[in-house]
């Protein structure tokens, strides 16, 4: 497989405290990793850092081999895209959401592809006929199923999802998960997953990534 | 001609803020001493500032002007950026700065240019001017910078957002920017609407007064309604597009965290 995302050297720092360091990965096309780790580790400053929202305290995340400067910020992001854990939502309807990234300049070659909302809507539980409904008027399951829709619709090359299930009931996480790796690998997407549920990282990923690994004093690397 | 004002007269005026000292001593509202450390200090501080301009407008150089000029927009930039709930570093220079372009730009346009006045400091038409102008660019810059710093800390996940879908900075930033300008401008838009309606402004009720031609006082008017817009909307849209540059870098990350509340 093709290396796509190359991750090198990687640390992070908060409020002076160094989280992690020395992280190298690298992400073959298709593939899914999951990311673990104790609540405090650096799982979500991981994912921030390497979608370019946050700059890291060492190392370099390359895709293809360019870096997102030589990419472009806005370009790179919108390959490599990052997923908050908390459906986030604009105030307007399902469809003002949707088409929200084909606003801007990195997307002025596409226009929303609303057959492909509705649809993928569908797939992803929420009924199409919501699409004129106020997002934020749904339950925070359904946002959170808008949100990934949202993803996909702007096809990136790499997924970086940080608790892709966190605002779903407990009956609900196995369909969307199973719809998740469905369409990722229908995509040919690769994905970051950070989870804190083994078991899920399992259920999704061909590998697991330990950040405890890599702790600030380097033990168990 | 006016009709000057004896001591006696202004005494009593005064006598009317003892009646409502009175009923509030009488109603126990307790406002009475607030009511006369605000009188004290207006006669004190007009007192001050009416000795201060005489003897500027006697002396009538540039540099008489500089250090009323200098203080009145000290004190301005030191307000607009107190009143903000969150602040940044370089703040109170950058209000400063953006305070002297637009106020100072506005005001020097109309001595020099719009009404011509020789030589186009004369402090007599110069200050009174700025102190209209850059009083409602105070209010605007204040107005709009609180809201712009209050959306960016309260809605930052909704930027980050953006910004991860591949949103420019500008992108990601261009609502809170739009409405903090908008938030800005609504008092100065306000008083344009009703200007003459509801109230008669303090500049035109001076110059009627002081035995303006009505038609005189109303031309003087619109042009201080118009400068004062101008320097308020300069003002607020300077104010929120600098901070927007230091609130977000050329990586087109949020740096949320460089704001402190107060």
């Amino acid at each position: 497989m093709d290396e796509l995302l190359s991750i090198k050297g990687l640390s992070v720092a908060a409020g002076g405290v160094t989280l992690f360091s020395g992280l190298d990965l690298r992400l073959a096309t298709g593939e899914m990793v999951a990311v673990c780790g104790p609540s405090g580790s650096g799982k979500t400053s991981m994912l921030r850092a390497v979608a370019g929202l946050s700059d890291p305290a060492e190392g370099t995340v390359l895709l293809r081999g360019s870096t997102p400067g030589e990419t472009g910020w806005p370009e790179y992001r919108r390959s490599v895209l990052f997923m908050d854990q908390r459906p986030v939502l604009l105030q307007g309807t399902v469809r003002t959401n949707l088409s929200l990234p084909f606003t801007y300049a990195v997307n002025r070659e596409r226009a929303f592809p609303e057959e492909e909302a509705a649809a993928l809507l569908e797939t992803f539980g929420v009924s199409s006929a919501r699409m004129d409904q106020e997002a934020r008027s749904l339950s925070q399951g359904q946002q959170q199923r808008v949100c990934l829709v949202r993803a996909f619709l702007v096809r990136p090359e790499v997924l970086l999802l940080d608790e892709p299930t966190s605002a779903l009931d407990q009956d609900a996480i196995s369909s969307v998960e199973t719809i998740l790796v469905e369409e990722t690998r229908k995509r040919g997407l690769s994905a970051l997953v950070v989870t804190h549920d083994k078991a899920q990282a399992e259920r999704l990923c061909d590998r697991i990534l330990n950040l405890s690994d890599y702790g600030a004093s380097g033990e168990g690397r | 001609m006016v009709i000057n004002l004896s001591p006696w007269d202004v005494a009593i005026s005064a006598a009317l803020i003892l009646v409502s000292a009175g009923i509030s001593i009488a109603l126990g509202l307790k406002m009475e001493k607030r009511l006369a450390y605000a009188s004290i200090r207006t006669v004190v501080q007009l007192l001050l500032v009416g000795f201060v301009l005489q003897r500027v407008f006697e002396i009538n150089t540039v540099i008489a002007l500089l250090p009323v000029v200098l203080f009145m927009l000290v004190i301005a930039a030191h307000t607009a950026s107190g009143r903000p709930a969150f602040r940044f570093r370089g703040m109170g220079m950058l209000s400063f700065s953006v305070m002297t372009v637009t106020s100072l730009g506005v005001t020097i346009t109309a001595t020099g240019l719009i009404i011509g006045v020789e030589p186009w400091f004369r402090p007599s038409y110069l200050i009174p001017l700025l102190g209209m102008v850059l009083g409602n660019t105070m209010n605007g810059v204040s107005l709009a910078t609180d809201h712009f710093l209050e959306s960016v800390k309260e809605k930052g996940h909704e930027i980050e957002m953006e910004l991860a879908l591949g949103a420019t900075r500008w992108e990601a930033a261009r609502r809170p920017v739009a409405e903090a300008v908008r938030r800005g401008m609504i008092p100065i838009v306000n008083s344009m609407m009703v200007v003459g309606v509801v109230s008669l402004p303090g500049m035109m009720t001076g110059q009627i007064l002081a035995g303006s031609d009505p038609t005189v006082a109303v031309k003087y008017q619109i042009m201080v309604m118009f400068l004062i817009a101008a320097g308020a909307s300069m003002g607020a849209m300077g104010m929120v597009l600098f901070s927007y540059r230091k609130l977000f870098n050329c990586r087109h990350q949020l740096l949320g965290s460089i704001l402190s509340r107060r």
